[in-house]
């Protein structure tokens, strides 16, 4: 009896992020490429082994689920910048998908939880008008040049498309929990970080532009995902 | 000379077309979804038997154990598939969903089979799985076998979500599991209970149920493969559990649900659509009295609703069949199946539950029980030791009518064993020809 090539492919969509996650962990500390690799390797071989008769990505996975496509883009990201030295991704995409994620959160979770008799996770079941509007956003993401928004979008579609996930809801395909709660960090930190550097520039005397360009360029942890 | 393009505007052409393939395959995913569709008229049943018959069993043998949650299919030559958890408590790692079948020809149960067990479907799954429950069977329109269960792997049952396995040897053997995800919040918490039934487009509507934070009602849509195609919100609040459907005609059918709020007087919930499922009316209390506890129900081929539930306050110890001949506008007590409410005002102890649980056993089916001391020791550990005072149970019933008229009713005995009530519609007419039948409640 073996198991539905989309549970293979969720387990293993936990399990590489989980390592890449573990490796961008360590990276902070020791700033090299090799070493990168081999704490990914090893933590992925960690999540693939078994452990009790399950691989232990599938006690992880047993708690988030399927990461969603955003994630994954994310951690195909950090990974290839940790193994391959690519460039960090504009602030103003990773500013854009995030402010997209935590408007998507708002507007489903809480409905989804039971808030009134409308779900709009029901949308993500093949309603064309749902599948319409995202197509439409990847395609004013990709007019306004927020490439990293549209690109992610336009893979969630695909995937969705053809069934790659044990869901069959779009939604699954564009947002997670896990993804949320990253976003919602982020652009709280951002916030956090721009008020600080106006209260200095005020302090200072100093005049800077209403962008957030000043206080986080100094903060190495912006140039990481 | 041409210019080479910038690795910018090659990322950028890339971007472009992987949103043009993603218009493609979107609007080719979302073109496969069915319309709408209203439910499936329901079957026909021809009653085999004019003289009123009824009858008691268990259908479950194993003493001991912690036995909950019983839900039936009709086979395609005429027997019943029963399932049902058990373990050596709910939700420990050991429960197994197990499964028999009745014979209509011997009258008899057979020896019970494990059907699923957690550690198959945590392989199957590829994730851990900490407990199983609420086996519910289903025929789809392609006639193989589904079996939906609930399956926890974090938490308690708020954090349920359905698994589903499918048969093509009417449940011999079973499929690999898939997991239908219903929530975008980590799959949590969708359970389910009620009885499934057909479109007219052949999927499925299968009625479940939210219990994380909220308690509400839902619809889950599914196809023949199992994929999820629409889910539809039943109720909203903390109110409404177990939907069951009660179909009476493509357009016209009510949900009833187990009252799970705080607020007094506890009663079944209901709702209806008159246009197929599209819309249904604001949830209402009914004057059906509900302790918390599951209600089944089916509709006659003559119209009339059939339903079997706890309808009484406090605990689970009555279990009753009533009758609506306008609906599910008034209803009728046809047969109180089991009553035990004397025992509320009795000092609880234990000799004399188990004295009382002996004799219930042994009139129920004294082929199995024999004198009824092992199930009474059973009931007694479920009932009096793992739980204090002592009380009786006989809950989460669940009906069905077969293809020849005969209509089952299985439900928890004491958390020890599943019991089958079996009778015709003749029994039933002749129940409610009684005058003193009482207007319920």
């Amino acid at each position: 009896m073996l198991p539905y090539i989309h549970n293979v492919v969720g387990l293993v969509g936990v399990a590489v992020a989980v390592a890449t996650a573990t490796a961008a962990m360590v990276d902070r500390f020791t700033r090299r490429r090799a070493v990168f690799g081999w704490v990914a390797a090893l933590a992925l071989a960690v999540m693939l082994g078994s452990w009790g008769g399950l691989p232990a990505a599938a006690y992880v996975r047993g708690v988030t689920g399927d990461l969603s496509v955003t994630t994954l883009v994310l951690v195909a990201h950090a990974l290839g910048r940790g193994l391959f030295g690519w460039p960090q991704l504009t602030r103003r995409s990773l500013r854009a998908l995030q402010a997209f994620l935590v408007a998507a959160a708002l507007l489903l979770y809480p409905f989804a939880l039971g808030l009134g008799m409308q779900d709009p996770y029901r949308l993500g079941y093949a309603n064309p008008g749902f599948v319409g509007a995202v197509l439409a956003l990847a395609l004013a993401s990709w007019l306004v040049r927020l490439d990293l928004v549209a690109v992610t979008l336009a893979l969630a579609i695909l995937a969705w498309a053809f069934g790659a996930f044990e869901s069959d809801n779009l939604w699954d395909y564009l947002i997670d929990p896990v993804v949320a709660l990253y976003a919602a960090g982020a652009l709280i930190w951002a916030v956090g970080l721009t008020w600080q550097g106006r209260r200095r520039a005020r302090e200072g005397g100093l005049r800077l532009d209403a962008t957030d360009q000043g206080s986080s360029r100094a903060d190495p942890r912006f140039r990481q995902l | 000379m041409l210019r080479r393009p910038s690795p910018r505007s090659a990322l950028r052409a890339l971007a472009l077309g992987l949103i043009v393939a993603a218009a493609v395959a979107g609007t080719l995913r979302a073109a496969q979804r069915p319309p709408v569709a209203s439910f499936a008229a329901p079957p026909d049943t021809t009653s085999t038997s004019a003289q009123p018959h009824f009858v008691t069993r268990f259908v479950s043998s194993t003493q001991g154990v912690q036995t909950h949650s019983a839900s039936l299919v009709e086979l395609r030559d005429g027997r019943v598939r029963a399932f049902w958890f058990e373990g050596s408590r709910e939700g420990a790692g050991d429960v197994v969903i197990r499964t028999a079948v009745f014979d209509p020809v011997t009258s008899r149960w057979g020896n019970a089979q494990v059907a699923v067990t957690r550690k198959q479907t945590q392989h199957g799954l590829l994730r851990s799985v900490r407990k199983l429950g609420n086996p519910v069977p289903a025929r789809q329109a392609d006639g193989t076998l589904w079996l939906f269960y609930v399956t926890v792997s974090v938490g308690g049952w708020a954090g349920s979500s359905i698994t589903a396995v499918r048969s093509t040897d009417e449940g011999a053997n079973w499929s690999a599991p898939r997991r239908l995800i219903t929530s975008p919040f980590l799959n949590v918490s969708t359970l389910v209970r009620g009885a499934p039934v057909l479109l007219a487009d052949h999927t499925l509507v299968l009625p479940v149920y939210h219990e994380f934070l909220g308690k509400f009602g839902e619809l889950l849509r599914i196809g023949v493969d199992g994929t999820v195609i629409d889910k539809q919100r039943l109720s909203d609040g903390r109110d409404g559990l177990q939907p069951i459907l009660l179909v009476q005609s493509p357009a016209d059918a009510l949900a009833l649900m187990r009252w799970g709020g705080e607020a007094q007087p506890p009663r079944v919930i209901v709702t209806r659509t008159r246009d197929g499922g599209r819309t249904w009316s604001t949830p209402a209390k009914t004057a059906l009295a509900n302790p918390n506890s599951a209600v089944t129900g089916v509709v006659l081929p003559d119209g009339r609703m059939v339903v079997a539930l706890n309808d009484v306050g406090g605990d689970r110890d009555q279990l009753s069949l009533i009758v609506s001949s306008n609906g599910g506008r008034d209803w009728r007590v046809a047969a109180v199946l089991e009553d035990q409410l004397w025992f509320r005002d009795t000092p609880r102890g234990s000799a004399r539950y188990v004295e009382r649980s002996r004799r219930l056993a042994a009139d129920t089916d004294p082929e199995r029980a024999g004198d009824g001391s092992a199930h009474a020791e059973s009931a007694r550990r479920q009932m009096c030791v793992l739980r204090s005072p002592c009380a009786f149970e006989f809950s989460y019933p669940f009906l069905l009518e077969t293809s020849t008229g005969d209509i089952h009713v299985v439900y928890t005995w004491n958390r020890s064993f599943v019991k089958d009530v079996q009778f015709n519609s003749a029994w039933l007419d002749e129940r409610l020809k009684g005058a003193d039948v009482a207007v319920h409640p």
